[in-house]
């Protein structure tokens, strides 16, 4: 499996880095060490979104060894200021679901584009479900992409004029244009 | 009858104190010159010495720090000057110049984990895996020395003994008797809680309240609520594996 030999930093195995810290200083270290944990974390378990109901089932966020849980108040913290720095997103606004970008969404959306001019995707249409579904992207990084982080590339890139989102014969199925 | 002073008297005189001043000055022209042999011999046999126990000196951590006992002994500081004998013969100066500045910058990359206090064993094996694993190894004592002469640049270096433990100081402040005591009283397990501190110090809930609440401020300290409910107390400082905690664990 993938990321199974993941070695934690040695703050993963200190208890008082499980509870968010009241010293600025200290809080600001301590966020800074998991930040880049989560993202590195993520990035080797190929994981797209967190839920923070579910985050304590996640060897990340629970050290069973030492018996701590990363307390709610701090995972929340911690995504927050991922999210302020362009590293994440919210994907609801009760802050239940989190988009994890370990790749920074221009990165993506340029990795995405790559990818459509390597298989000769332009001039020609497709659909965001064939995107999703695996065949035509399987074995490149996009594989796996959720559909949010999908969508997040595609309007990322409709932005900029590099693709064109069509809606498709049923509600829920979009066309794809590819400008390159 | 009395003699009186008299031309032939007073000639006399000047030229007594004339020959005793020659006669002082040769003794101390021949005091001079065998302390002058003297000390000629001195630094040859501690040059003979020096280059005897070179490679001793430099590579057994454990036969310099009793080598700067003897020096200790006799009243010579081989460390006082750069241009000295032993300086030179054995490379002295810049070996602990050297660790010297290895010893500020494990402070400086360590500081904002254990809040500039930092165990001197772990403090050791940081400096140790920096200078790589062809370097001679160093001692304790080596460390000690080397914030010694730190110690002239003003820089606020500085070694506390809590307990049996000596820990390296890198920021400027103190600890007083009672942040000395929760320190104490943390070094069996890395942490303390109020009401056990309380107990074992009889403190009152505001004196513990004063000094944790300073030592969270100068990070010295960290909160951790435990899932058995209490709130615990952990100091980064006594927990020597967190000398650097940016490193993965086991490496």
């Amino acid at each position: 499996m993938a990321g199974a030999n993941f070695s934690f930093p040695v703050f993963h195995s200190y208890p008082p880095y499980f509870t968010l810290q009241p010293v600025k200083e200290t809080r600001e270290k301590q966020s800074a060490l998991w930040k880049d944990l989560i993202l590195k974390y993520c990035k080797q378990h190929k994981i797209f979104k967190l839920s923070t109901d579910t985050a304590s089932e996640l060897e990340l966020f629970h050290n069973r060894g030492i018996d701590r849980q990363l307390s709610p108040a701090a995972l929340d913290a911690f995504l927050s200021e991922l999210v302020a720095q362009g590293n994440a997103q919210w994907l609801d606004s009760g802050h239940h679901q989190c988009l994890i970008l370990w790749k920074r969404l221009d990165e993506w959306a340029a990795a995405l584009l790559e990818w459509a001019r390597s298989s000769g995707m332009e001039d020609s249409v497709t659909t965001v479900e064939e995107l999703l579904s695996g065949d035509e992207v399987r074995g490149t990084e996009l594989e796996g992409v959720p559909r949010e982080l999908m969508q997040a590339m595609l309007r990322f890139l409709e932005k900029q004029g590099r693709a064109r989102l069509f809606k498709g014969s049923t509600a829920d199925d979009e066309g794809v244009k590819f400008f390159l | 009858m009395r003699r009186r002073p008299g031309i032939s008297g007073l000639q006399h005189g000047t030229a007594a104190r004339v020959h005793y001043k020659n006669l002082g000055d040769h003794v101390q022209q021949v005091k001079l010159e065998h302390m002058r042999s003297q000390l000629e011999i001195f630094r040859k046999s501690l040059e003979e010495f020096a280059l005897k126990h070179r490679d001793g000196v430099r590579q057994d951590p454990e036969f310099r720090a009793k080598f700067h006992a003897m020096c200790a002994n006799v009243g010579v500081d081989p460390l006082a000057s750069n241009k000295g004998v032993w300086a030179q013969l054995l490379g002295f100066g810049d070996f602990y110049y050297e660790l010297g500045v290895q010893i500020v910058e494990a402070c400086l990359a360590t500081r904002a984990y254990n809040g500039g206090l930092m165990d001197l064993p772990a403090l050791r094996r940081y400096v140790q895996r920096r200078r790589g694993s062809l370097a001679d190894p160093i001692s304790e004592d080596d460390i000690l020395r080397a914030i010694g002469k730190l110690k002239a640049l003003g820089s606020g270096f500085a070694v506390e003994r809590i307990g049996k433990q000596a820990l390296v100081r890198s920021v400027p402040g103190e600890l007083n008797t009672d942040k000395n005591k929760l320190l104490e009283l943390g070094q069996a397990t890395g942490y303390i809680s109020e009401q056990e501190t309380r107990h074992k110090a009889g403190w009152t809930e505001r004196r513990f309240d004063e000094n944790i609440q300073a030592l969270l401020r100068e990070g010295l300290a960290m909160v951790d609520d435990s899932p058995g409910g209490g709130r615990l107390f952990w100091f980064p400082c006594l927990s020597s594996q967190l000398a650097a905690p940016n490193q993965p664990a086991g490496s």
